[in-house]
């Protein structure tokens, strides 16, 4: 089932090439399906997923590379259940959303399926070398989508998030087979499964600059401050449709990367530098919010305020409690779904304005009715107003912070640094939204959104509203596997030789 | 048994929910009477909880919690979806509906006119169901839940004109200044649960005497941060700024928001968290201080205002004011007790004042008024009462719940001469200004000959009859609100009899409004030089102490100017020229090796053998 997930897309986008360019009808039938299939594969593993097992479920193995015992090795857990639901519709938002590509669709839809099947890849693989393969694979597409159909400075930006990127994904490289190498030291064995690794004890400085590896690499991606300054670049530059799966989901396989790997790998090299890390976080957080304040593009202005975002995820991983990491969990997806609606929302506004600059933008409302209502929702959760989803993810992750022992000396000023920047992102996002909807209207427009535009929003709506009334749905299924990530033992051990319980 | 109060809760959200969805295809007629009908359901059901709690006996009354669903459950924090019924939250549910239901039918006929009429009371229901959800919650999160949509919600009405720059502005303000509120009880919320490992209030309050000795610091800093958010939306000092500028929404909302809700919500907290507060007397000192500063703070400023709304406002912060101190000096039922006349006549007042406005066109300055008894002698009639209630003056509501404070502030335990002072000069101060606007808005001659004043329709004339009937016999529920409250609070409130104070405080009324008479009478040129006297304290109280600029400097603009620092020097010559330097340099240096790479066969060859024999020579040698 799970390698449904990541092959409808990836095949697809590799059948894609032997269609007509001018095959449009055929093109957007074979994207549409591929994106809705994999989301209905994915909601059946909603369904089927055991809520009480805390481990791997849906497990495949295939043997890839015998020799050096590297398996396509595949798996789903609560934590990683939500980011594949989530990826998956995304993805056939994004699908619908690229329909109007004008510019070689044939290509765009390929490109953002194998963006999609890479991200749903690194969501799934359990074997690191197959990791790796789907993280470089989310990179190729990203880096061919803002390069041809972006905006702007696009190559300058694709530039820059390529190499960028790469830097920390070949430090990653270095660490995964050094985490091979560890394992092997102490029981001759060669494994690239990550289920076995995490078991394995690694002395105390190998794990500090293992981890700094793990660490920069996942660290680019989401990403935090302040390593963030890619973002800005290929956000604004980025297509609408490819921004949805990039803000929305790709940010998310960074800290799912810290969950995944420095968490249960690390813990003492966590232990010693989660304060830093701590406020790195909280830093991005009133950075990202207050350079927010000072955006004149809405585009920009949203990019930034994912930064802002994506601070408080990353912190409330580096809480190390239950509550701290199920909130970010619960964040991410939060994220994915207000994040890309509010680039949605970008597009739409400039599809009919023709800018997106806020001193030209004025009292929308008034022809855009609809869209008034929608944008208010997404802006009020994306602010964090309690009784929406925003504001539960906020909230356990802040309540996180506050009861954890390892982010303890500070907790009091991350705290404080989250509410700084809750606050401001009430005033930016007051501002975004006010000074383009309300006030009198100094050009006379035209249309609201489309019944279809507006189909495209209802779903996120409809989450943003529901998960605020009910999170507990997503939390239980969360909780049993960071319930177990947080009390892993560690049984292979090679410095004393004196193992634990079993070997 | 108490099932059905979800029903309080349920019926404005679905009003709200059906309003904002078909409002526009459905006649006004039907809007106005889903928009009333589900609020006035609203306060049928909560009578409905009334009756349910007085057949129990009295120390069986509290502590009803119904639960719907958990809500959450993650690690140790775990948490229902649960209301909680109680004298407390019902006597709250009747003012919130009571009153909000005269407001909603006041709309009818006040916003007949507007193309959006449907959206306005779709915000109206919201308005109310937020209140609700507010004081309904049976723990502190879904307070907070409450407590952020009412934010919203007044949000929304405020900047309801939202065609208006001063309309929009207002509201972020508002917005703006609730948030900081919510955050301060939102990290109360976390020292709560770390304190508690609870945030159901029953469980918290229960275990608090236990856990805490007096003035511990952690209850101080839990009372002090839900001092936060109770004092950003009772707007008190400092937090106070919103208030007045939220005159930019139609007045019903105004109403709403100084009467019924929203404002009484901080007051509703410290009383539901008295068992927290009387843990914290240091805390409960200061709420009685910033009480009594913010009335006179408030008063002084509404005796210079000019716009007939801004000056009610004003007196809405003021006698919340009162109200803060009678919760510092921990007299609650009495507090509570002056929150319910207030509402009474301060929604009254203001719909009389829209009911002026409206019949002026819109017209706000008082100066431009006169006269006005003759043309809407229902409309004066109640003003005068509402204004006779608001001065305290005898036998009306105000007079039993204001004189009560006044005299508590000095005879209760935590009370003393300067609170009494202090409120008493507010109290004169008061008097004086509301009879000011009567005087120069419904007495003498008119002042714009132009305006064709006429008597509101009865859709807005009836809800003033019901309020003035309510605002002048109000008091004698007195008794009955006291008893009532008692099982909350635990005790019930000793009435002081105080002859000669209870004499000082009836003279400080009635002087203030005898001197407004003598203002009044004396001739215009007078006031002007009585102005030019005062000249820079007149300046500065019309401008609000310039509180607003003050803010502007100290934490507006810096903010703004730090973001635009920040944002071209951190972000675009900061962080992002290093990272570009970063590469640029690599290529650079690559540049200056890659005369390595002449593509020359014979430099090859040589740097191979030069390599070749660098290796030998470590092997034979090392």
């Amino acid at each position: 089932m799970l390698s449904l997930i990541i092959f409808i897309p990836l095949l697809t986008a590799i059948a894609l090439i032997f269609v007509g360019r001018d095959n449009t009808g055929l093109i957007k039938m074979a994207g549409v399906g591929a994106a809705t299939s994999t989301l209905l594969v994915s909601l059946w593993l909603l369904f089927a997923f055991d809520v009480n097992n805390p481990g791997m479920q849906f497990v495949q193995t295939l043997h890839w590379v015998p020799a050096l015992h590297i398996n396509y090795l595949v798996g789903i857990d609560g934590i990683s259940l939500w980011m594949v639901v989530l990826t998956a519709f995304l993805g056939v938002v994004s699908i619908l959303m690229s329909l109007n590509q004008k510019k070689d669709l044939r290509n765009f839809i390929a490109l953002m399926l194998a963006l999609e099947a890479g991200t749903l890849g690194v969501f799934l693989a359990l074997d690191t070398i197959l990791f790796y393969v789907f993280w470089e694979l989310m990179l190729v597409p990203t880096y061919f989508i803002i390069g041809l159909w972006g905006e702007g400075r696009r190559v300058y930006a694709t530039m820059k998030f390529v190499i960028y990127t790469l830097v920390g994904s070949l430090l990653m490289l270095v660490a995964i087979l050094t985490l091979t190498m560890v394992h092997y030291g102490a029981t001759h064995e060669v494994t690239f499964d990550l289920r076995i690794l995490t078991h394995t004890h690694i002395d105390t400085f190998t794990q500090i600059w293992m981890f700094l590896f793990f660490f920069v690499a996942f660290a680019i991606k989401v990403p935090v401050f302040p390593l963030h300054s890619w973002l800005p670049h290929a956000y604004v530059a980025c297509p609408i449709p490819a921004l949805i799966l990039l803000t929305g989901a790709m940010s998310k396989t960074g800290a799912y990367g810290f969950l995944r790997f420095c968490l249960p790998l690390f813990p003492e090299a966590i232990e010693s530098m989660a304060l830093v890390i701590g406020f790195m976080a909280a830093s991005g957080m009133v950075y990202g919010a207050w350079i927010a304040l000072a955006q004149k593009d809405i585009k920009a202005l949203v990019a930034y305020s994912s930064i802002s975002h994506l601070g408080f995820i990353v912190l409330g991983i580096f809480a190390q409690n239950g509550e701290g990491i199920e909130g970010s969990v619960l964040q991410m997806f939060n994220h994915g779904i207000i994040a890309s609606s509010l680039f949605l929302i970008v597009g739409f506004i400039e599809f009919r304005m023709g800018t997106r600059n806020l001193g030209e933008l004025r009292g929308l409302s008034k022809s855009m009715p609809v869209l008034y209502g929608v944008f208010m929702l997404v802006m009020l959760a994306a602010l964090g107003l309690p009784g929406l989803n925003g504001f539960v993810g906020e909230f356990l992750i802040l309540m996180g912070v506050w009861t954890s022992h390892l982010l303890a000396g500070l907790a009091s000023i991350l705290v404080l640094m989250g509410g700084l920047s809750i606050v401001f992102a009430s005033v930016y996002m007051l501002y975004m939204f006010q000074g383009s909807m309300q006030e009198k209207p100094t050009v006379e427009n035209n249309s609201d959104i489309s019944s279809s535009e507006f189909k495209l929003l209802l779903p996120a709506c409809i989450l943003i509203i529901l998960i605020g009334l009910y999170p507990k749905p997503i939390i239980d299924r969360v909780s049993p596997s960071v319930e177990s990530l947080l009390h892993l033992e560690k049984t292979v051990n090679l410095e004393t030789g004196k193992d634990t319980d079993h070997h | 048994m108490f099932a059905s109060s979800w029903f309080i809760l349920l019926f404005p959200l679905a009003g709200f929910i059906f309003l904002s969805w078909y409002g526009n295809r459905i006649s006004k007629i039907l809007v106005g009477a889903i928009g009333c009908g589900v609020v006035g359901a609203s306060f049928l059901t909560s009578l409905v909880a009334l009756s349910n709690l007085l057949f129990l006996p009295a120390e069986e009354r509290v502590g009803k919690v119904q639960v719907l669903y958990q809500w959450i459950s993650s690690a140790d924090f775990k948490l229902d979806l649960a209301i909680l019924v109680d004298p407390l939250s019902v006597f709250m549910f009747l003012i919130v509906t009571g009153v909000g239901f005269v407001i909603h039918i006041y709309s009818i006929g006040y916003m007949h006119d507007d193309p959006e009429y449907a959206r306005f009371f779709s915000y109206l229901n919201l308005f109310i169901f937020s209140m609700l959800v507010l004081v309904a919650a049976a723990d502190f999160f879904f307070l907070i839940v409450g407590w952020a949509l009412v934010g919203l919600a007044s949000y929304l009405l405020i900047g309801f004109y939202k065609e208006k720059t001063s309309a929009v502005l207002a509201a972020r303000k508002a917005f703006v200044m609730n948030v900081i509120g919510d955050v301060g009880m939102v990290i109360a919320a976390f020292v709560i649960f770390e304190s508690f490992g609870t945030l159901n209030f029953i469980e918290v309050f229960a275990a608090a005497p236990g856990t805490f000795r007096v003035n511990d610091d952690q209850i101080l800093l839990i009372t002090l941060l839900l001092l936060v958010g109770a004092f950003a939306k009772s707007a008190q000092l400092p937090l106070h700024t919103w208030l007045p500028d939220a005159m930019e929404g139609p007045t019903p909302v105004s109403a709403l928001i100084h009467a019924a809700t929203m404002v009484t919500a901080g007051v509703y907290l410290v009383a539901r968290c008295h068992v927290l507060y009387e843990l914290a007397p240091f805390t409960m000192y200061l709420i009685a201080t910033v009480g009594v500063l913010t009335a006179v703070f408030a008063g002084t400023m509404g005796m210079f205002q000019y716009d007939i709304k801004r000056v009610i406002a004003y007196s809405t912060m003021s006698q919340l004011g009162y109200m803060f101190l009678a919760m510092g000096i921990g007299v609650y039922s009495l507090g509570m007790f002056h929150l319910m006349t207030h509402a009474f006549f301060k929604a009254l007042l203001f719909l009389a004042a829209g009911s002026v406005i409206h019949a002026m066109d819109g017209e706000q300055d008082i100066r431009k008024m006169g006269g006005l008894r003759r043309v809407m002698p229902l409309t004066h009639g109640t003003f005068l009462i509402g204004a006779l209630a608001l001065a305290g003056f005898p036998l009306t509501s105000g007079y039993f719940s204001k004189e009560a404070i006044i005299l508590s502030s000095y005879h209760e335990d935590m009370g003393n001469f300067i609170f009494w002072v202090i409120a008493l000069i507010t109290a004169g101060m008061t008097a004086f200004y509301i009879f000011r606007v009567y005087f120069s808005t419904f007495i003498g001659e008119t002042r714009s000959p132009d305006a064709h004043p006429h008597e509101s329709p009865k859709t807005m004339v009836l809800p003033l009859i019901i309020l003035a009937i309510f605002a002048l016999g109000g008091g004698l529920l007195s008794p009955l609100v006291d008893g009532f409250l008692a099982p909350v609070f635990g005790r019930e409130v000793h009435h002081f009899h105080d002859g000669l104070l209870e004499t000082i405080a009836l003279i400080a009324g009635i002087g203030g409004i005898a001197t407004a008479v003598l203002v009044y009478q004396i001739s215009k040129d007078r006031i002007e030089l009585m102005k030019e006297a005062f000249a820079p304290l007149y300046d500065l109280v019309f401008h609000k102490y310039y509180i607003d600029e003050i803010y502007d400097f100290l934490i507006v603009n810096p903010t703004k100017a730090i973001g635009a620092f920040m944002e071209e020097k951190a972000e675009k010559q900061g962080i992002d020229f290093a990272v570009d330097e970063v590469g640029f340099q690599v290529k650079e240096v690559s540049r200056g090796i890659s005369f390595w790479q002449t593509g020359r066969i014979r430099t090859y060859a040589l740097n191979m053998v030069a390599g070749m024999v660098i290796i030998l020579l470590f092997v034979v040698f090392l």
